[in-house]
């Protein structure tokens, strides 16, 4: 038995007549009281004989199913010696983790410390940033092996995890095979969990989660033993391990959190079979799963970040994510090394953050007309150049008097621009720029001019991002808008360069909406410094500290906020309603020389069974409750409770696993069917046992259910675990549709190996044939 | 009907909601009430006149409510003379019908039609424009337009009295239900423009208010009062639909309530099967086939009145635009086609748009000029048939050569002289398609820019060797890459003006309809002109294309995170008041208003939620802890008057979470009416024992502060004339922008 126990979950809001149902004495009780002993103790003998043998057939079916499973994941690890797709993320992600340069993903950090794990294991320095698909690990020499093996180890424990799930939850060893073969031999499993993907971690974790909680569940008579308290901390851990690996370890939290809250609504009934639980004992009991469940595991997930922070400790190519306080955590970095303070008359050049141009003039003057018939102040043109030169430089003027020299500069400051070059002042004015009407054109003016009565337009406020007020303006780490001090627009540009009398610079101009994340700028260097100027000479900055939970929430936030921003269309990206169906895979990797490529693609035959099974799991469940609505109950409570709460509880996890994708706005892709499939692989050898283990003994009670006596023997029958229950039988029936289940699973694994293993290459008919549902397939021409 | 109200407002409802019970059938219940009522009805009527006035509460109340009602929505009503805020929007559109030239909307039309309606009672033309902050010219009344659409803003409130009777609140809370709606400020408000939302309102409430009745008569199926609260509910709901699709919350709400209604009738082994049948079928007819109806039929009248071509024309299939009077498309324009034929083209799919090209390049990819969809038509759309490269140059004086099913050709463009191109690059959204681009020029060019017709259906003829102009729908395969020309309501990015992204697609799907196209303006001076817009389009397409296109708009509708919209707001702000909006200018010279509810009302309607779920969590906790202290009745009450309600809030509600399109506070009106409910019940809930002297004692305390702050607040709703510091005090949060 595997999750609530049966009465709750067919519970109507009527209530009373299942609870007494419920309340029936256990079974073996009420046979030793019906003075029944003689027929009990020979079932116990049997049955216990008949336990000892079938363990052994499992366990055996386990060793061979693990060996299988090894097979099947490592044969070939070393092929292909090249960066296959999304391993120049993960890949990359290990080494920086092993030179300890700081980085930004968004998923969390634990699948990725493993891989970099197993990179320190074998000594790997992290030199190669797997810049490129195709690009190979044998000239640069990467221990690519070494981390493969990782996943691949992991892919293998989820084919014993599954076949375990099963055996765990009672069903008879046709039903485990047929489950556990079901991810064995399908090609998306292998595939994913062979290369530098955080697959392989996210599936096995999630089966652990899956396992702790049957285990713990079955211990649910002896609360509050050692077990019981290893097998709930284990559960907390193996989803901590999921949702710190990536964000759908959330669904599990979710699938898992179902039962737990069903289990502890039934704790609570006064009529409970075992006894009410005073108020007290059940606080004990909500307080220990809440621990379990949530605090352990919460706590995990924050250990992570702290091993994170930790390990990267300089800088690299995810600073530009944090904030500057962030920033000044890290060693070497750029903005703490090269900060330095703007003081008045410096001259300085400006770059934009996001399109990285300078801010630049030249004695070139804006068109009269633009060709949209528009018109301009025929001004200077002040444009974004990307490249360094002496017109990007700007002497940084007081609006007010000041005395003397070698004032900073603060931000809130109201300054003035002069550009060196030409001896103009900037200014904008209420005139529309090249491209938008809406915005203002910038300009620069002569000085007899900027000093006259055009004044007011060269005045500028500095508004450093974040900034406190007269924080001193630096070079690097201040990130400001500057915004126009009678008009208030702020100085934007963008990416559509101006037309060819501006050399396809790129075009400035006032933007209205001040709180667009694109005004902002930095000033890169006071190129006229002196290089021994003391305003260089800095004592050696201290990296700062910063509190870890404040690190935490600042790089949560970025994450999410970017999750949700990867919206952006992928050529193998797919939507949800295509994955049970397997309309499509992924391109992972080609060859043209040898034909060879990768097609991560699941094994139709499996994925098509699993997904019709889940349909027919479905309308088992509806004729069910039309049928008991109307007075029919076709099936023996024992019957009725396994596939409510045992099945019912894997088809749970399968639609938590996939449902959500559906109102996902990311981009998403085969790969992340694959928790839901293991989840609607153990439904289908559940529906297996259900569909040809239909005991006969309960179709001849049927008619006689209402009578005392009947009913009765048939409690004791069903008191009976499954697997004693249908010793008896033949389970000849069940044993040949999992015989030829798994052979034709085999038979799609082989088919499309070459496509999962990347090799033998293959010839264009072989690829036709494979063509099955018009899979985009490379090399079929 | 009079007596069903007497006895639900009786003063005996602590024992009328015990008495309920399930399955059992009373329709000898109501009248043993009403004559329990008429006994001390004779007994109190010797008393006083305080006696007469409780007797006829049910006539009085609801009178002095409706009064009240009619007078705040309509008090002062034409003070602002300004287009203000979304009258520019509704304001226009009524414009149209008056004008009947067809337009284009993401709304239904029903709440459109009845401006329109509005405009033509009060004489107006449809000449304005209702640009945003424009005074009204003197012809046009607006006065009586707005009085018009703030009468269905007032008629919420005696919907609202009459509908707490049906959910069984005692008078004090039935008077604490109405004054909650009629002294909202943010209902006040939004009644007293042009706009749709009072309609919106009212049209929920009487969904709410017919299913009550429809509910109440549930002991007496098949009745004929019982059969009409179902014909009106849905009847309700169909308009409601029809203004708004948020009406479809409601809708949902009624759906759900169908649906347990007949699990426990299919649970019932006593009923008979025909019975049970005659349930589904009532119901399916009430409540689908009715509101379908009245969808369609409001999509007839607005295809009916709007004959005239107008700014819309675009959004629909060329066949319906040739059917407008006073279009382009279809007049005189010549039949076949031709090469040499400059003509437009337009994708046959839902929503869709011309094919079209501009100057400007793609920002990736091939980076060469870009091909997209549009629905504006201007010269941009127009293309040139041409002969393929193999052919000899197109000569204009040489014979004409007609173009049909199988002929490949150039398409180019007519204003930039490029060719229709296509290439093995990714398109830029959808990176699965091959890029379009417009590439070379006549002379310039390669086998890329060949492109083969293949005629799917002809609405005029079965002869595909020629391609007529409006009825042959034909696809354009690249010859080289074996792709299709598609453009599939797939928007660019701000770099592509947001136009429709047009791709070529590898799947070769002939039934794909937005791989079909159609010639829709055709020139050729060689070519007699004729009429082929006289095949008609059938109304079901053409409803059905409409209603895909909203559909795509308001897809469309989603925020531009670099645009901070000042006037939109976040979901989690509403319940809790965060954000007022102001409608219109704040100069001093400008009558102003500021949508801001009620605060009493806001954050005590928020906060009742929250105590229901507790509620909730308790009653249910004790009853699985054995203390079974609700009878059925009082569980029966609970669950129609309290949990439908908040159902209904979260329908109206956790939607607008989940959806990415721009949300304003307006948007939670309908869910406030039932958070209003819900507090309604709680309030009732706990005060129902109580003495009656403590009842009204707790109840005056409410209605004072309900009353109190509405008229604190009440300058927002009936205007602010001159400087808004004069307002300051009200500015009790720095996100209420009522002052500067």
């Amino acid at each position: 038995m595997s999750a609530p126990s049966p009465q709750n979950s067919v519970r109507q809001r009527g209530g009373k007549e299942n609870k007494k149902r419920g309340t029936t004495p256990q079974p073996s009780d009420s046979s030793l009281m019906n003075g029944n002993a003689s027929e009990k103790v020979e079932s116990i003998k049997q049955g216990a004989k008949k336990a000892v043998t079938n363990e052994w057939e499992y366990k055996v079916a386990l060793a061979v199913i693990t060996v299988l499973a090894f097979l099947t994941r490592f044969w070939g690890i070393s092929h292909p010696n090249q960066v296959v797709f999304d391993e120049v993320h993960f890949g990359k992600f290990a080494s920086y983790y092993l030179q300890r340069t700081y980085f930004f993903d968004v998923h969390p950090p634990f699948g990725k410390l493993l891989f970099a794990f197993a990179g320190w294991l074998v000594g790997y320095d992290g030199a190669f940033l797997f810049e490129n698909i195709g690009d190979s690990y044998i000239t640069n020499k990467v221990p690519y092996v070494a981390y493969r093996s990782m996943p691949a180890l992991m892919g293998s424990l989820t084919v014993c995890t599954t076949y375990w799930i099963m055996w765990e939850s009672g069903y008879s060893l046709p039903a485990c095979i047929v489950a556990a073969s079901l991810v064995l031999f399908d090609n998306a499993h292998i595939g994913q969990t062979r290369l530098i993907l955080l697959d392989a971690t996210l599936v096995l974790f999630m089966a652990t989660s899956i396992l702790c909680y049957i285990r713990f569940y079955k211990l649910r008579h002896d609360p509050f033993s050692r077990k019981w308290w290893k097998w709930l901390l284990l559960t907390g851990i193996s989803m901590s391990c999921v949702i710190s690996t990536k964000y759908v370890g959330a669904f599990t939290f979710f699938s898992i959190g179902v039962p737990v809250m069903i289990d502890l609504w039934e704790l609570l009934d006064v009529d409970r079979k075992r006894g009410a639980l005073s108020l007290p004992e059940f606080g004990k009991h909500l307080a220990a799963r809440v621990i379990g469940l949530i605090v352990v595991p919460f706590l995990m997930y924050l250990f992570w970040f702290q091993v994170h922070f930790a390990i990267l400790n300089r800088s690299g190519p995810g600073d530009d994510f944090m904030s500057p306080e962030f920033q000044e955590t890290l060693a070497d970095n750029i903005m703490t090394q090269q900060a330095v303070g703007i003081d008045y008359f410096d001259s300085i050049a400006m770059r934009h953050k996001e399109t990285k141009v300078y801010l630049h003039s030249h004695p070139d003057r804006y068109p009269l007309r633009y060709d949209d018939g528009r018109i301009s102040s025929q001004g200077q043109q002040v444009t974004g150049y990307p490249h360094n030169d002496t017109n990007n430089l700007w002497q940084i003027v007081p609006s007010v008097a000041m005395e003397g020299y070698d004032h900073p500069v603060k931000n809130g400051d109201v300054v003035r621009f002069r550009h060196l070059v030409t001896d103009t002042w900037l200014l904008t004015h209420d005139v529309a720029s090249p491209y938008y009407p809406t915005n203002q054109e910038f300009t620069a003016v002569p000085t007899e001019e900027a000093n006259g009565d055009r004044f007011n337009d060269t005045c500028f406020e500095i508004q450093i991002a974040g900034g406190k007020p007269d924080q001193q303006f630096k070079t690097m780490s201040s990130h400001f808008k500057l915004i126009h001090f009678p008009t208030r627009v702020a100085m934007w540009t963008h990416t559509t360069p101006l037309p060819d009398w501006a050399y396809k610079q790129a075009e400035i101009n006032g933007n209205k909406n001040l709180q667009q994340s694109s005004n902002i700028w930095y000033v890169e260097e006071i190129p006229g410094l002196a290089e021994d100027s003391p305003r260089l000479q800095k004592e050696e900055k201290k990296v700062k500290n910063m509190p870890f939970m404040k690190k935490y929430l600042e790089l949560q936030r970025a994450m999410f906020y970017h999750n949700n921003a990867l919206t952006s269309s992928h050529p193998y990206a797919s939507f949800p309603i295509q994955w049970p169906f397997l309309l499509r895979g992924v391109s992972f990797w080609t060859e043209n020389d040898t034909r060879q490529q990768i097609y991560f693609l699941g094994n139709p035959v499996g994925w098509w069974f699993a997904s019709s099974i889940l349909a027919v799991f479905a309308g088992i469940l509806g004729a069910d409750q039309l049928s008991l609505r109307r007075g029919v109950d076709a099936l023996d409570q024992r019957t009725r409770s396994r596939l409510y709460d045992s099945t019912g509880f894997f088809f749970l996890l399968w639609a938590a696993h996939y449902i959500p994708f559906f109102i996902m706005g990311r981009q998403l892709f085969l790969h992340h069917y694959l928790p839901a499939h293991l989840a609607s692989a153990l439904v289908a050898g559940a529906i297996v046992e259900f569909i040809f283990n239909i005991e006969p003994s309960d179709i001849s009670n049927l008619a006689i259910t209402d009578g005392k006596t009947g009913s009765r023997q048939q409690q004791q029958k069903r008191g009976r675990p499954t697997r004693e229950r249908i010793a008896g039988q033949s389970l000849l029936a069940t044993w040949a549709a999992a015989g030829v289940i798994v052979a034709v699973l085999v038979w799609g694994f082989w088919f499309f190996a070459p496509l999962t293993y990347g090799k033998p290459g293959l010839s264009v008919e072989q690829v036709l044939a494979r063509k099955w549902l018009n899979y985009d397939l490379h090399f079929a021409k | 009907m009079a007596a069903q109200d007497v006895s639900a407002t009786g003063t005996d409802l602590q024992g009328d909601a015990r008495k309920r019970n399930v399955g059992q059938p009373n329709g000898s219940y109501v009248p043993k009430e009403a004559g329990d009522k008429m006994d001390e009805k004779t007994k109190q009527k010797t008393n006083s006149f305080l006696a007469t006035l409780d007797d006829y509460e049910f006539l009085i109340a609801p009178l002095i409510f409706t009064a009240l009602a009619f007078f705040t929505r309509m008090w002062k009503i034409g003070l602002s003379p300004i287009v203000t805020w979304d009258e520019a929007h509704f304001g226009k559109f009524g414009s149209h019908y008056l004008k009947r030239e067809f337009y284009f909307d993401v709304h239904p039309p029903l709440g459109k039609m009845l401006v329109g309606l509005s405009g033509y009672l009060a004489g107006y033309n449809g000449s304005f424009e209702f640009k945003s902050g424009e005074t009204y010219p003197e012809e046009l009344n607006y006065t009586y337009m707005r009085l018009f659409n703030s009468a269905f803003g007032a008629l919420c409130i005696p919907l609202a009295y009459f509908t707490a009777k049906e959910l069984h609140f005692k008078r004090p809370t039935v008077w604490l239900v109405t004054c909650m709606v009629l002294f909202e400020n943010s209902y006040t408000t939004i009644s007293r423009f042009i706009l749709l939302d009072s309609m919106l309102l009212f049209f929920t409430v009487s969904t709410v208010f017919c299913w009550s009745k429809f509910h109440n008569w549930r002991h007496d199926p098949f009745s004929p009062e019982w059969g009409l609260w179902l014909v009106m509910t849905g009847f309700s709901i169909g308009c409601v639909c029809s203004v708004k699709w948020v009406g479809f919350f409601v809708t949902a709400l009624v759906g759900l309530y169908t649906i347990e209604d007949l699990w426990n009738k299919f649970g019932d082994l006593k009923m008979p099967k025909v019975e049970l049948a005659a349930h589904v079928g009532f119901r399916a007819f009430g409540f689908i086939v009715i509101p379908l109806i009245v969808y369609t039929a409001s999509f007839w009248v607005h295809f009916m009145i709007l004959e005239n071509s107008g700014p819309g024309d675009a959004q629909m299939s060329s066949l319906f635009q040739a059917n407008l009077r006073g279009t382009e498309v279809g007049k005189d324009s010549p039949l076949e086609i031709a090469l040499g034929s400059r003509a437009t083209l337009k994708n046959m799919g839902y929503g869709g748009g011309l094919l079209h090209s501009h100057v400007q390049t793609y920002p990736e990819g091939s980076q060469q000029q870009q091909i997209t969809c549009y629905h504006h038509k201007d010269a941009n759309n127009d293309w040139f048939f041409y002969p393929n490269r193999h052919q000899p140059e197109f000569d204009a004086e040489a014979p004409l050569q007609f173009i049909g099913n199988g002929d490949t050709i150039r398409l180019i463009h007519a204003q930039t002289g490029r060719n229709l191109h296509s290439h093995q690059v990714a398109a830029p959204v959808s990176k699965a398609d091959h890029e379009v681009s417009c590439y070379g020029n006549t002379t310039v060019g390669d086998t890329k820019d060949h492109w083969q017709v293949e005629v799917v259906s002809d609405a005029a003829s079965n002869d595909y060797s020629k391609v007529r102009t409006l009825t042959t729908a034909f696809r354009l395969k690249h010859v080289d890459l074996n792709c299709y020309l598609r453009a599939g309501n797939v928007n660019l990015p701000q770099w592509g003006f947001k136009q429709i992204e047009t791709t070529c697609v590898k799947e070769n799907k002939p039934r794909d309809p937005y791989t079909h196209w159609n010639v829709e303006s055709h020139w050729n001076e060689r070519l007699p002109a004729s009429d082929p817009g006289s095949y008609k389009s059938p109304f079901f397409r053409d409803f059905v294309h409409l209603n895909v296109a909203m559909m795509t708009s308001n897809n469309a509708l989603v925020p531009d995170p670099d645009k901070q919209d000042d006037l939109a707001s976040k979901p989690w702000q509403w319940p809790l008041l965060h954000v007022g909006l102001r409608m219109c200018g704040w100069d001093d010279h400008i009558v102003k208003y500021f949508l801001l509810g009620n605060p009493a009302v806001y954050w005590g309607t928020t906060f009742s939620l929250v105590f229901f779920v507790g509620m909730l969590a308790w009653y249910a906790i004790r009853w699985q802890r054995g203390y079974d202290e609700l009878t059925w009745g009082q569980v029966d009450h609970f669950h129609y008057s309290g949990i439908y309600p908040v159902m209904g809030w979260a329908l109206h509600y956790l939607p607008f979470v989940a959806m990415a399109r721009v949300t304003y506070v307006h948007h939670y009106y309908p869910a406030l009416y039932f958070a209003i409910l819900c507090s309604g019940f709680i309030l009732d809930w706990y005060t129902r024992s109580l003495h009656k002297g403590v009842q009204w004692g707790i109840f005056s305390v409410f209605y004072a502060v309900v009353i109190g702050l509405f008229w604190l607040f009440r300058a927002i709703c009936f205007g602010m004339e001159g400087s808004n510091q004069q307002w300051k005090h009200l500015k009790w949060f720095d996100t209420w922008r009522i002052a500067d």
